[in-house]
């Protein structure tokens, strides 16, 4: 058979078997068993041996040219094939309002995203968070913070015991002194933890709650680094709009001490009919003053060098309001119908 | 504390806004909790009935002719305490009371032109005024109006006065405080504005009382005590401006001298006692520790056999009071009392706390002694109650003081900087002085930069210079403190804890954990529990002395029982998680932070010697140890009261037990009620290593080629000896091996079991060829039989 005749015959059956190949896969086969090194075109290319020496050439050209088509139509037929598929996923459509199936995600708990905020909060502004236990002896609960036995605050602190100087903490401060028993001045920590009075349990007590404590003593430290402190933490947990106000008041271990508030996030400060804030305006955030030199003194902190202040805040309290719960109770009820919704 | 208004208008003059008043008071530390209304009262004016008869057309119905000043009205009552010549409340025509308003009507044909008033159309509680018509005192000028005389619709201020501001647990001291913060004038009666706070009859000799009450202390826990003697006496019922003030303060009036001494306490602060003089053996009172098991009865009848530890005030023959608290039965004022000795004296606030705590008796006197009263009351309080008594008729004898004279508390130095200091803000020294000086302070300046600062006699809380920059800051306002950032050095206080309980909370919250905060406290059901599933905690619980309910018992020893009761309540598969501390009394009291986390999951099916659950709580547990420590753990089987006992393991790293994981024994899921199975991983906080960074290994270039080899191996070979044997015999080309699948049954014999290893070969310096894998697997097969007595599955 003629060179040309084959050629052509080879020709058509690689046409008809390019037209029935519809993937990828069987495109390949084509290509291989036509264009491969042990393919027909081989095999046809070897017969060029046997011509005689001036057809060479020409013969050459000539299968080269065939195989130059049959690549364009490979190529060709693998572009269409490309696009029927392309076309085909393209007409795919779903209902993308159909529900997802639920998260994996699992939640943290409010008190948890809450005392994250705070933490992250007054990391960025240079505290360590420092964490404690939740029995300390009366030392540390009120000796070491200028509340002697006998002392009227004590009444305050409605606590349990567990032996005659051992308790479960009613406050976070215990850590102020921890912390400045272990660590020369300049300190600034905050402590975020639990902590337990003999109150009923009604719609806004709770027996166990949480705290998170603040102590900043360093060179001087004033009280108006108190309240821009506190103002920038109420605005990273209320919004940009927040003040903080300071109410004088009593603590032992602070003088002067101060009640800090700050504007109600519900009402705005409005007041009026607003639940949250009962109509004044204002949330009670906790209690907050100037270390009492009595207490750096013990701690071997000069007072005439150095100043700092503390506050200790309710977390519980600033859940309720954030995220406008009625119910203290909730937070420790477990509910999964509540837990989800913090997810 | 709740302040009539019109009390504390007695002393200065104010907005006529509680509001405006409440106000002030908080910004200078007295918070006010609550605003008690009054009812707006109108139209009630004094009248005196000068003549009564009978109704004519009703029996009983009686009609006076009232005299309200200059002119009378006819009044029908139903009242039976009514009688000629008795001076009374009447509210007239368009009179306002509280729940009516006084409209001409006929009573049974008699047109009435008011009506008499009883405590409850005045608004006052009736069960603490007589029964009908209020009786007002002789004397009150007829036709004035009542509403003002009385201050009956000025509301009441509940105050709040912290601990350190005794001073201020009065009338008198609050108005004190609001004249400095007002700049108004505060006006005293004439009794305490004398400086020697002395009060007696005309007539009677100043300098002595000889016939007067020898005082003796015998305790330094009485530092000042003032008596005062008083003859003839007469026991009723005290005047109505006083009884109205007692009431609307929440004070009943009970007579006389009894609401003499409480309206004494309420406005100047000093708490007083009367003694019966007759019934004080030597008229001679002693303050003294108690003997041991003296008994004494108090006022209100309670029966006490004391100890040395009570202070008490005795005659020369018994107990006649607790100092401070409360006053004996015996020398009780009674009707019959025509001579008494006025006790107002001073004691040691810890002492008085303590017994009061220990007899479980407090008192409106002792909240205020245990917190040591300041001296100057004593005088005060005394001057105070002879003027009443005086007006009461009775003759006031000088008044003797024993102990410690009164003295000003100490100047306190005080660098003027401190305010900057302290404050943020800056004052002048005549400003600082100005401030100090209304609230009674006495200032000098020594030099520019220091002031001298001398409290005043009620204010011996003032002692450092700190007290006084409170007093400054009051007195300027909060409000000036400004709003800035600090300066914040740096320091070396690790967060390590809170950032490894912040991780771990996040991770299993992405691993779909929900977190959740239960209560620490728990009653001892949660042991009966355990023990009722024949399991023992590993020790006792740590128990609260003196816990609010029994179900609030103990704390916690683990986080597994709040697990399992809410998988009891929800009945459904979840995962949850809880970060907290648990407790145990082994040689002293123990407390672990832990970090646990559970799921239920619906009851499982397939072999007996496979749970894929297990799996799972141990890969989580794998899977957070490893992100906050970039560690391995290691699994070894273990023993848990509470936990399966097949089905239990301990995870360690670097051989070191961090966290141990398990299925909850069934017998304790029956116990809590739950249905569904729990599997539980609990990790010790404080036994999580640091995080170890990881040091980068180039990896390979070449291709790696996987084989996979199933093994039969005695049922008691653990996946992990067959692995470890592998890794040893592989050698370095090995880079994973991992069992992935376990087959036990006839095929492959009693007591075997069917193990599938996956190997990852890789070489570093070349593509690894078929034959170096099979040369391998060879090593591998040959290891294991001859370690473990494996068989390749064919
Ligand atoms: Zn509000």
């Amino acid at each position: 058979m003629r060179l040309e005749d084959e050629l052509r015959e080879l020709r058509a059956r690689f046409d008809a078997a390019l037209e029935r190949a519809a993937d990828p896969k069987h495109l390949d086969e084509v290509r291989v068993s036509f264009l491969g090194r042990s393919g027909e075109v081989t095999t046809v290319r070897r017969g060029i041996g046997k011509l005689p020496g001036d057809e060479r050439p020409s013969a050459g050209k000539t299968i080269n040219d065939v195989v130059a088509s049959m690549e364009a139509a490979l190529g060709e037929r693998e572009g269409a094939l490309q696009r029927a598929r392309f076309e085909t996923s393209l007409s795919e459509s779903i209902d993308v309002t159909f529900p997802a199936p639920p998260s994996p995600l699992g939640s943290l708990h409010p008190i948890r995203i809450v005392t994250n905020d705070l933490c992250g909060y007054f990391e960025r502004h240079g505290f360590a968070v420092v964490l404690g236990p939740e029995i300390e002896p009366d030392y540390y609960n009120f000796d070491a913070l200028n509340i002697p036995a006998d002392h009227p605050a004590r009444e305050g602190f409605d606590s349990f015991y567990l032996t005659e100087h051992l308790l479960l903490r009613p406050h976070t401060s215990p850590m102020q002194i921890r912390t400045m028993e272990d660590y020369p001045p300049p300190v600034a920590v905050v402590v975020p933890g639990k902590c337990y009075r003999r109150d009923a349990v009604d719609a806004r007590h709770s027996y166990m709650f949480h705290q998170i404590e603040g102590l900043l003593v360093a060179k001087d430290v004033h009280f108006g680094h108190l309240k821009g402190t506190l103002t920038g933490m109420c605005r990273k947990l209320f919004g940009p709009d927040q003040a903080v106000r300071f109410r004088p008041s009593y603590f032992p271990f602070t003088e002067p001490s101060a009640e800090v508030d700050t504007t109600c996030p519900r009402c705005r400060g409005a007041g009026g009919p607003c639940r949250m804030c009962s109509g004044s305006g204002w949330i009670e955030l906790g209690g907050s003053g100037m270390v009492h030199p009595n207490v750096l003194q013990q701690m071997e902190y000069d007072p005439d060098i150095y100043s700092g202040w503390a506050f200790g805040f309710g977390i519980e309290r600033l859940a309720l309001v954030r995220y406008d719960i009625d119910d203290i109770r909730r937070l420790f009820e477990n509910q999964p119908e509540f837990l989800a919704q913090f997810s | 504390m709740k302040v009539p208004i019109a009390w504390l208008r007695e002393f200065l003059e104010l907005s006529q806004d509680p509001n405006a008043i409440a106000e002030r008071l908080a910004s200078i530390g007295f918070p006010v909790a609550a605003i008690e209304k009054r009812p707006a009262l109108s139209g009630v004016v004094v009248g005196k009935i000068v003549a009564l008869e009978k109704h004519p057309n009703a029996d009983r119905l009686q009609i006076g002719t009232v005299d309200v000043g200059g002119s009378t009205l006819s009044i029908a009552t139903a009242a039976t305490n009514v009688a000629t010549g008795q001076i009374i409340p009447v509210a007239t025509i368009g009179a306002q009371l509280t729940s009516v308003k006084i409209e001409r009507r006929k009573m049974r044909g008699f047109e009435s032109e008011g009506m008499m008033c009883s405590a409850d159309e005045l608004g006052l509680p009736t069960e603490w005024f007589e029964d009908g018509i209020l009786q007002l005192d002789e004397g009150t000028p007829l036709g004035q109006d009542v509403v003002l005389l009385f201050g009956l619709s000025e509301d009441v201020l509940d105050v709040e006065v912290t601990s350190n501001r005794v001073d201020a647990m009065s009338i008198l001291g609050l108005a004190r405080e609001l004249s400095a913060a007002t700049g108004t004038q505060l006006s005293l009666p004439a009794e305490l504005t004398a400086p020697q706070l002395r009060v007696s009859s005309p007539g009677v000799r100043a300098d002595d009382d000889l016939e007067g009450v020898r005082v003796t202390i015998e305790s330094p826990d009485c530092s000042r005590f003032v008596v005062q003697r008083f003859t003839g006496v007469r026991v009723r019922t005290a005047p109505m401006w006083m009884r109205v003030r007692l009431a609307l303060a929440g004070q009943r009036p009970i007579n006389n001298l009894v609401d003499i001494s409480n309206y004494v306490m309420l406005e100047v602060g000093q708490p007083l006692h009367f003694y019966d003089l007759a019934k004080i053996a030597g008229r001679h009172l002693v303050a003294r520790d108690a003997r041991d098991g003296e008994e004494l009865t108090t006022l209100d009848d309670a029966h006490f056999a004391l100890t040395p530890q009570a202070l008490v005030i005795a005659d020369e023959e018994r107990a006649q009071g607790l100092a401070g608290i409360k006053g004996g039965k015996f020398s009780e004022v009674t009707a019959q009392t025509r001579e008494i000795a006025l006790e107002a004296a001073n004691f040691s606030g810890p002492r008085v706390r303590r017994t009061s705590a220990s007899l479980g008796l407090r008192t409106e006197a002792s909240t205020r002694h245990e917190k040591t009263l300041p001296a100057v009351f004593t005088d005060m309080g005394a001057a105070r109650a002879a003027a009443l008594l005086v007006a009461e008729g009775a003759t006031a004898y000088a008044p003797r003081p024993f102990g410690h004279a009164v003295e000003r508390p100490a100047a306190v130095d005080f660098p003027i900087r401190d305010v900057a200091r302290l404050l943020g803000f800056t004052l002048t020294a005549d400003e600082i002085s100005k401030h100090l000086r209304a609230l009674g302070f006495e200032v000098t300046a020594p030099s520019p930069e220091r002031l001298t600062v001398t409290p005043p006699l009620w204010r011996p809380d003032v002692a450092i210079a700190a007290d006084v920059v409170e007093e400054i800051a009051r007195m300027a306002g909060y409000d000036n403190v400004p709003t800035e950032l600090p300066p914040i050095a740096p320091h070396e206080i690790p967060s390590r804890a809170y950032h490894l309980e912040r991780d771990i909370a996040r991770t299993l919250a992405a691993l779909g954990y929900a977190e959740i905060v239960s209560y620490s406290l728990n009653g001892g059901e949660t042991f009966e529990r355990l023990a009722r599933a024949g399991l023992d905690p590993s020790a006792p619980p740590v128990e609260i002395r003196n816990p609010l309910s029994e179900d609030q018992r103990y704390l916690r020893h683990a986080l597994g029982p709040r697990f399992l009761e809410y998988f009891a309540r929800t009945d459904r598969p979840a995962k949850i998680f809880e970060i907290g501390h648990v407790f145990a009394k082994r040689d002293h009291i123990e407390e672990t932070p832990m970090a646990g986390f559970a799921f239920a999951v619906e009851t499982k099916s397939g072999p007996s010697w496979r749970d894929d659950a297990f799996l799972r709580i141990k890969g989580d547990a794998e899977s957070v140890i490893h992100a906050l420590t970039g560690r391995e753990t290691e699994a070894v089987p273990d023993r848990r009261a509470t936990l399966h006992p097949g089905k239990t393991a301990a995870l360690l790293v670097d051989g070191k037990e961090v966290a141990f994981v398990g299925a909850i024994d069934p017998r304790l899921l029956h116990e809590f009620g739950v249905r569904l199975p729990v599997y539980v991983a609990s990790m010790y906080l404080e036994r999580i290593p640091e995080f170890r960074t990881p040091r980068f290994r180039v990896p390979s270039r070449f291709p790696s080629t996987d084989r996979d080899i199933a093994v039969i191996v005695s049922r008691d070979a653990s996946a992990k000896a067959v692995q470890d044997v592998v890794a040893r015999a592989a050698g370095d080309v090995c880079k994973e091996v991992r069992v992935f699948d376990e087959y036990r049954g006839p095929q492959v014999g009693e007591g075997r079991k069917s193990l599938t290893l996956h190997l990852a070969l890789q070489m570093d310096d070349r593509t690894i060829t078929d034959a170096d894998a099979d040369a391998v697997v060879d090593r591998v097969l040959a290891a294991l039989e001859s370690d473990l007595g494996a068989t390749l599955r064919s």
